[in-house]
């Protein structure tokens, strides 16, 4: 019963949110992207995960739309942005978001994402280091940690338990439910099909970046790392490998938390970066 | 008609806990599971198996790829078809097929494939596929690149085949500087070429198209094959000429012994084992393999494969197995051959831990007393047919 008033709380937050941020389609370079954008302040540009929390203005957006310019746009071959036969790589993926702030006139935000956002966001900032303030990552690959590999998802993704017994630390709690629900629709499939099949691209060979450890020291800006004590996905040895590759990084974990701490500790995670951008 | 011969060479000594310790035969299912010892034995007979079918007068025997799984221990079906060239003399050597993606350069197929033909003396039938989905996973090959891979390998050999070398190729995943094949193809211009699939537009638009012939895999419902092939023709039609039988194959197991009684005893223990054991994780399928939509329709055409029927009255009913009395399987032969107007089957007698003694019982009850009669059945295709699918 407790889930359900849960749930139904969360429900009633995203519709409250909803009137705060705005959709707009802009070309980048020949790439229709979706982008929802909402607030004032300095640009803090968020790169979702391969769940796709881009498709909708959801509270953590609404939250740090109080003090920022949120944007948040959805990658080539998630939901509506097209552009993904111009994407092999996650290399490509840095390639649109420079040419994406380049399309908004931004020259220098506040960058970061979870997961493989976060991943986008730390090859964006080796090769711009100029256009990055800040950096935060969070529970991202990009890494490799030889004896902890990252767990395989794809192996598991048709069973709802185990993808929130993988994605959670709670996975009985309210969130699981809300993010992996039970008896998904025809067009939820469809939508989860299509993002995992971007995922599948940048990641089915090899879930890394051979590269990238050598090239964080060109990250010049504060960072902040973000993981959840217990992502079991990418476990909390792939933040402390970040930490180690770029000087003054800053390592917090989320306690009793799994891979998604925007949707499993919604409050500390929106604070503790609202925070670091701000300061 | 003709018939094909088809082995899978299963892996038949699964351990009696299989499905309780294990949640799939494809992948990761543990290698220690394998004895090289009784592979040897197996390969051996197995060989023997297909050469037999040669001298009962099949028109021809299949091989295929599969990796790391014991539903099939042909990871190199070239290797097994390889031997075939040295043990049979007439019939043809059909090699459905090389998974095209997986080859890293695709001219490796080019090479062994024409080697096969000059080696079988113009034998082969060269089969070229995609790969099932657990081949992703075990090669951790993109499967989001799987189908332009397909297409750019598939042209890449053709035109290895039919333009004198060396020539420059260049395409999105392939470059070559130098293409040049040694040996070529005796077949001219090249072998014909098949292409297995399950049912996807997407395959067979493109089969019609290139007038290459179409396979339709076995362990699924009847219909499927009733709608794949109507689906075949109209798109034949659509390219604006009238499908051959001959472009449309038939994947169906059939078993045959004295009796019905007889012959439902002897198989039926095995096609469950088979099903509920190799099939067990088949179905993996990576994202991006198919489009999306597709990927909705494979999960909507579950309900008619052979992993989730429980029921010899529902294997009978959706012709999962042709399985009977010489008679029988004649009758029933004769039936669906007209319905579904294909002009090839593919069958396997040998199915799961059905055994080498059983499977040849068969291969000659069907071979002596079922062949010369359903034969003449459709047969409107000319002697040049074989020569209607080659581009």
């Amino acid at each position: 019963m407790l889930k359900f008033l849960k749930k139904l709380k969360y429900g009633a937050r995203v519709l409250l949110s909803k009137g705060g941020g705005q959709e707009e389609i802009i070309d980048v370079a020949g790439r229709s992207t979706v982008m929802r954008h909402g607030g004032e302040g300095p640009p803090l540009v968020y790169l979702h995960s391969g769940l796709g929390e881009s498709f909708m203005w959801l509270p953590f957006f609404q939250s740090w739309s109080k003090k920022f310019r949120v944007l948040v746009p959805t990658h080539p071959g998630f939901g509506n942005s097209g552009g993904f036969d111009q994407i092999d790589n996650i290399e490509d993926m840095a390639f649109h978001y420079v040419e994406m702030l380049d399309a908004l006139g931004l020259e220098e935000v506040c960058l970061g994402g979870v997961s493989v956002g976060g991943w986008i966001a730390a090859e964006f900032a080796v090769r711009w280091p100029e256009r990055v303030k800040k950096l935060w990552i969070a529970d991202a690959p990009g890494m490799w940690v030889e004896d902890q590999p990252p767990a395989d998802m794809f192996r598991i993704m048709h069973d709802r338990d185990k993808l929130r017994e993988l994605l959670f630390y709670d996975p009985k709690g309210a969130m699981a439910s809300v993010v992996v629900k039970d008896d998904p629709d025809e067009q939820t499939m469809l939508t989860a099909y299509q993002s995992l099949t971007v995922l599948a691209r940048l990641v089915w060979e090899r879930p890394y970046d051979p590269k990238l450890p050598a090239r964080l020291r060109r990250v010049q800006c504060p960072t902040l790392l973000i993981w959840g004590d217990h992502d079991k996905l990418i476990p909390p040895a792939y933040g402390e490998a970040y930490k180690k590759h770029i000087a003054g990084a800053e390592l917090n974990l989320i306690k009793n938390c799994g891979h998604l701490p925007m949707f499993e500790k919604e409050s500390e995670f929106v604070e503790l970066i609202g925070k670091f951008c701000q300061d | 008609m003709k018939f094909y011969f088809f082995h899978l060479m299963p892996w038949p000594y699964l351990p009696d806990d299989f499905q309780q310790r294990y949640d799939s035969a494809w992948v990761w299912l543990p290698n220690t599971l394998y004895d090289p010892v009784k592979g040897h034995d197996l390969y051996r007979e197995y060989i023997n198996t297909l050469a037999y079918a040669d001298e009962l007068g099949f028109d021809g025997i299949c091989v295929n790829e599969h990796h790391q799984n014991a539903y099939g221990l042909m990871p190199s079906p070239n290797v097994v078809a390889g031997a075939l060239t040295q043990r049979t003399k007439h019939c043809k050597i059909a090699v459905i097929g090389n998974a095209l993606p997986l080859y890293n350069p695709p001219l490796r197929v080019a090479e062994e494939f024409a080697m096969l033909d000059v080696m079988s003396n113009g034998r082969l039938i060269a089969g070229m596929v995609i790969g099932g989905g657990p081949e992703y996973f075990s090669y951790q090959i993109n499967p989001t690149h799987a189908r332009e891979k397909f297409r750019e390998a598939l042209d890449l050999i053709l035109k290895a085949w039919t333009t004198p070398g060396p020539f420059m190729w260049n395409s999105k995943h392939y470059h070559f500087r130098y293409v040049n094949p040694w040996p070529l193809p005796l077949q001219k211009p090249h072998p014909p070429i098949w292409i297995p699939g399950v049912g996807s537009l997407e395959t067979i638009e493109f089969v019609a198209q290139r007038r290459f012939a179409y396979m339709g895999i076995p362990y699924f419902h009847i219909d499927v094959f009733r709608r794949v092939f109507a689906m075949f023709r109209e798109a034949c039609a659509k390219a604006g000429y009238e499908a051959n039988p001959e472009q449309m194959g038939w994947g169906v197991p059939i078993y045959v012994a004295d009796t019905d009684k007889q012959a439902r005893e002897e198989f039926e223990p095995h096609l469950w084992h088979f099903t509920r054991n190799h099939l067990k994780g088949i179905g993996l399928t990576p994202p991006g393999y198919t489009s999306a939509k597709s990927a909705a329709a494979i999960v909507k055409n579950q309900k008619h494969f052979l992993y989730t029927k429980k029921t010899w009255s529902e294997i009978e009913e959706g012709a999962f197995a042709i399985v009977g009395s010489p008679e029988t399987v004649r009758q029933k032969l004769a039936h669906y051959q007209k319905e579904l107007g294909a002009g090839i089957i593919l069958t396997g007698c040998q199915t799961g831990t059905l055994s080498h003694e059983l499977a040849r019982k068969s291969m000659e009850l069907l071979a002596r007393e079922v062949l010369p009669k359903v034969r003449g059945g459709i047969e409107k295709s000319s002697p040049a047919s074989s020569h209607a699918m080659v581009r």
